[in-house]
């Protein structure tokens, strides 16, 4: 029977960006995907006949483009069409585009405010130099306080060599980033509810926290730091749907000799004698390896295949005090017609990038407000692209496939998550009737709905309490603290189980770091 | 008049500044706008017969070494000899006495949760292993972070090696806690809903934050690593006593002496001008007033603009009304008749002080406001008339400016949110109040000078704490402004009646 060097559990992108990188380096690796289709949270899928959906992630922002380089990806097939407006309609006929020419956004602004539109890009420049200074954070293992070994103390010097390159006002401005509200931020540069909505929410995306929550503010850095082709705060469509993106790095993958296999859930990691030695399907095979590298949430992976028996007490109370709860749903429509806004009728560029239901910093408030208590938002957060209009490959011609992206919807609904399944419909039409008040004949174009609620994202997706960070991204589960202090580099309690999915350091989003940092580690200390 | 220092406010912080300035030997002149010193630690009487002991009343975290320092017990000044309990009532149930007497505690958990009994004692196991060094940074100035500073490497140094003598665990425990909401945090430790509420309360009053608000559990961290007694006859007494201190010291308390500007020349502060048109003279000026009433007294210009800038934007909107009760007869709670309670907190659940913080985002009125209840007159019978009790609510969460303005029915219809939340818990609540008189954010800025009413002087939120209180360029109590202090709970370590600021401050002033 094989012996594999390592088996990673779990065909996302970051597991799949792990193998590639240890399949490179000559192991024997081979990925195992519950799923009939790769990518995890990074797919596609013809979920009604000649439309594709991005099911679940939807933009293409934060891929590292060292990984595109070093993983060759383009060649594989990753092709990125970026998208250059976030738009936001608003319920009295008004909008506001912002574009990626400075010009024409600060005509749009001056609409709002002659002083915001003045002071924007500013604030762009303020956010690209802080971008500057988190950047490499997310591209190295975090640095451990605690540790003194050399290597960590040379981190630990690099960060903070960095910190005193920066004058006193950018460190100022740093620590209110990592500590205020997003809108509290953004009060501080601009007047216009209008602009501060919509900026405001990146702060929110994933989180259970509402825009007013300390703590959100530096999420507004991750929207400067998407970068395609080098350009600070460019966001993108993987052509032919988020799915090509895992789609390619798992032929990379296989083109470094990794065997890739979906359809194969796994039942349990095996740990004998204090060692993980490999894993068991549902279906009964055993498979051998030298390590194995899971690349789903640190709740699955730990309390789930492993067993919380194999583990010291200490880190079973961490495992189970690590927060995931999910505030996220996804409402994927087929239409059979271009989308029209009330506010800007037809077609145009405001078309082609994303699109904000965000009318104002107390509607956002509100929407979370409910969401406290176990409620879905009666009128939610959406983000909405219609990547039809840029890749007509995913929608035949004339028809548009829609995706909103959806906030508040709690994994913990008021009386038990369970109750989700009764639930998904109303959602559903909550989302579809807020979207209708913008866009007036939306309901009689649609042909398909999919409607997807935390509840599903677990059940379907793997992803634990449909978390889709694979764990909150608050400040104390970031870097050493993810998942649990200790336990940030990629190394587990249980010698020769790894973890390299979202759910450890930089975490959240289709980043590609987590994997890659997780080989490179795993390699640079000849685990495997 | 020349003086060696000026010191800009009479409140409980101005006071500590100037009688350790006094007992330096400097001259020193404290100028008070109110006709009485103590700002918000001040006695007022309300109504006929009666008076509260302060706008604020929680004195359990004054600081130890300003009573050493300032020997406040021989100028009259007693820490009360009850443990400093509060209450919290419950619609169904017996409620729940907070207490820092581990055997009470027990005594109290045990019939309602035995795992929150052996969970207490743990909690309180790792407060006390973090107690020297929390301890450590609010009695220290905050670290120096200006470029280049050797001292200011030193002493972060000396930070990072007491941080790291507690140990990898407990290290990394405070580095986690601090960012959390105290939802989390209390609610990794305990079950009892009622428990998690009145521990959650300190951390989250007085600030735009509810229990899920991220950053919380620091002040929880905070106030229960400073807390110990309280004193004797309310903040009033403290203020009695820093008062005498200072006079013996030499200093000159001014009353009803309302600074209208500071006076600039040539980039020194030289002292300053009172409304009435008469100008004082100092080497020093230290303001105890908040930053942005400073702000308003600095001729234009005489701060860097940036400066200027940032402390327009520093974060002080006030949330806190108070309502102050003459009550015929005793305050007795309905499930518990047979005990009184100097203090007591109102609001069952986490959720309830959620829902309690979720109007005020939006300029709406609370429906059922978390109130914290005090009854001074318990221990302090001459505060009321016979027969009668001083019961003062602070009321969380009122908007400064409510949607539509403070019209009189506005207020009344606070008022009687409080009074039938109170009426949630005591019976014929109506039949009690002899008097009441309301405040609200807009009034406590008026009456007492404080920018929004924020009774912090500042909200308590990470990124307005330590070295960002209130600004880099002036957390360690000089200001780039040649002879001006700050000396208030705008400073580190911020509000509440510790005497911290005025502490640190002083030291600072002095070591130059």
């Amino acid at each position: 029977m094989t012996r594999w060097d390592a088996i990673i559990v779990g065909g996302g992108h970051n597991g799949l960006v792990c193998a590639a990188y240890l399949a490179r380096a000559g192991r024997k690796v081979l990925v195992l995907e519950r799923r009939h289709v790769l990518g995890g949270a990074a797919v596609s899928e013809e979920l009604y006949p000649g439309f594709t959906f991005s099911v679940c992630s939807y933009v293409v922002s934060l891929l590292r483009p060292w990984i595109i380089r070093d993983l060759d990806l383009t060649r594989f097939g990753l092709q990125i069409i970026p998208l250059d407006c976030s738009f936001s309609p608003l319920p009295d006929g008004r909008s506001l585009a912002r574009w990626s020419d400075a010009e024409a956004t600060r005509r749009e602004i001056a609409a709002f405010s002659q002083r915001d539109a003045e002071r924007y890009p500013e604030f762009g420049k303020t956010m690209a130099q802080m971008a500057r200074f988190v950047k490499p954070l997310i591209d190295s293992p975090a640095p451990d306080p605690w540790s003194l070994k050399p290597r960590n103390l040379a981190d630990l010097w690099r960060t903070a060599g960095r910190m005193r390159e920066m004058n006193d006002e950018q460190r100022r401005i740093l620590t209110k980033m990592m500590t205020m509200s997003a809108a509290d931020f953004l009060d501080e540069w601009f007047e216009s509810d209008v602009l501060k909505a919509p900026m405001s929410v990146s702060g929110i995306i994933g989180t259970y926290l509402g825009v007013r929550s300390p703590g959100t503010a530096y999420v507004l850095l991750h929207h400067y730091m998407g970068e395609i082709d080098g350009a600070f705060r460019s966001w993108g469509f993987s052509k032919g749907g988020t799915g090509q993106v895992s789609e390619a790095i798992a032929a990379a993958a296989r083109h470094y000799g990794a065997d890739v296999r979906t359809e194969t859930p796994i039942e349990k990691i095996l740990v004998r004698d204090g060692r993980a030695s490999g894993v068991v399907l549902e279906n009964g095979d055993v498979f051998d390896a030298r390590i194995v590298v899971s690349g789903v949430d640190p709740r699955l992976t730990f309390l789930g295949l492993v067993g919380s028996e194999h583990l010291p007490d200490e880190f079973v109370t961490q495992i189970e005090r690590y927060k995931l709860r999910g505030s996220s749903g996804k409402v994927n429509l087929a239409v059979d017609r271009l989308p029209e806004f009330a506010c800007r009728p037809g077609d145009g560029p405001h078309m082609r990038g994303d699109v904000a239901i965000a009318p104002s910093v107390a509607y956002l408030e509100r929407a979370y407000d409910e969401a406290k208590y176990g409620a879905f938002s009666k009128r939610p957060y959406l983000n909405v692209v219609i990547p039809s209009v840029v890749d007509p490959s995913v929608a035949p011609p004339g028809k548009h496939v829609i995706s909103c992206f959806v906030q508040y919807a709690p994994y913990n609904l008021a009386g038990g998550a369970d109750r989700w399944p009764e639930q998904r419909e109303a959602f559903g039409d909550t989302v579809v009737d807020t979207l209708a008040e913008y866009i007036p004949g939306l309901k009689e174009s649609i042909l398909f709905r999919q409607v997807l609620t935390p509840w599903d994202l677990e059940q379907d997706f793997g992803l634990t309490e449909g978390n889709i960070f694979h764990g909150e991204l608050s400040l104390e589960q970031l870097a050493f603290q993810r998942p649990a202090p200790g336990w940030a580099h990629y190394r587990t309690p249980v010698d020769g189980l790894w973890m390299c999915g979202s759910g450890t350091h930089p975490g959240g989003g289709i980043m590609g770091a987590s994997g890659a940092l997780a080989a490179r580690t795993l390699l640079g200390t000849k685990a495997v | 008049m020349s003086y060696d220092a000026l010191v800009i406010g009479g409140g409980h912080n101005g006071l500590t500044t100037a009688a350790l300035l006094g007992q330096a030997g400097r001259r020193v002149a404290v100028l008070e706008a109110r006709p009485v010193l103590g700002g918000l630690a001040a006695r007022d009487e309300f109504a006929p017969g009666f008076t509260t002991p302060g706008l604020l009343q929680d004195t359990t975290n004054l600081r130890g070494a300003v009573v050493e320092q300032l020997d406040l017990v021989k100028h009259g000044m007693r820490f009360a000899d009850a443990e400093p309990n509060v209450f919290a009532p419950q619609r169904d149930g017996r409620g729940l006495v907070l207490s820092r007497n581990d055997v009470h505690m027990q005594a109290e958990l045990d019939p309602v949760s035995q795992a929150d009994t052996a969970a207490w004692l743990d909690w309180r196991a790792s407060l006390g292993r973090l107690r020297p060094f929390v301890q450590r940074v609010l009695n220290e100035p905050p670290p120096d972070t200006a470029p280049g500073s050797i001292r200011g490497k030193w002493e972060l140094a000396r930070t990072g090696l007491a941080l790291r003598r507690l140990g990898r665990r407990d290290m990394t425990e405070l580095l986690r806690v601090g960012p959390m909401c105290v939802a989390d945090w209390v609610g990794e430790w305990f079950e009892t809903p009622l428990l998690k509420s009145l521990l959650a309360g300190p951390a989250v009053r007085g600030g735009w934050v509810g229990p899920w608000s991220p950053g919380t559990a620091a002040n929880l961290l905070l106030h229960e690593c400073s807390s110990g007694r309280s004193v004797a006859s309310g903040p009033a007494g403290l203020v009695d006593a820093l008062a005498a201190t200072a006079r013996a010291a030499g200093c000159e308390l001014r009353t009803d002496a309302r600074v209208s500007k500071v006076l600039v020349s040539a980039g020194w502060a030289r002292g300053v001008e009172l409304e009435d048109g008469e100008t004082l003279h100092a080497d020093v000026v230290a303001a105890s007033c908040d930053p942005r009433t400073l702000l308003g007294l600095m001729p234009r210009g005489a701060l860097a603009l940036h400066l200027e800038e940032q402390l327009g934007a520093w974060r002080m909107r006030g949330t806190t009304a108070k309502l102050d009760l003459a009550w015929r007869g005793e305050l007795r709670f309905r499930c518990r008749p047979d005990e009184v309670f100097e203090r007591a907190h109102v609001g069952e659940t986490l959720d309830d002080l959620e829902r309690a913080y979720d109007p005020v985002k939006y300029g709406e009125l609370p429906q059922r406001p978390h109130l914290e209840i005090h009854v001074p007159s318990i221990r302090a019978p001459y505060l009321a008339t016979e027969g009668h009790q001083v019961v003062s609510i602070l009321v969380h969460w009122v908007p400064l400016d409510v949607l539509g303005g403070w019209t009189d029915e506005r207020r009344a219809e606070l008022e009687r949110a409080v009074l039938a939340t109170l009426g949630e818990y005591v019976d014929d609540v109506a039949e009690h109040v002899v008097a009441s008189r309301l405040l609200t954010p807009r009034d406590i800025e008026r009456t007492y000078g404080l920018t929004g009413g924020q009774v912090q002087h500042g909200e308590h939120a990470l990124d307005q704490l330590l070295h960002m209180r209130p600004n880099p360029s002036c957390s360690r109590y000089a200001t780039p402004l040649a002879g001006l202090y700050l000396c208030g709970a705008g400073s580190h370590p911020g509000g509440g009646i510790s005497c911290g600021p005025g502490q640190l401050a002083a030291r600072a002033i002095l070591e130059v």
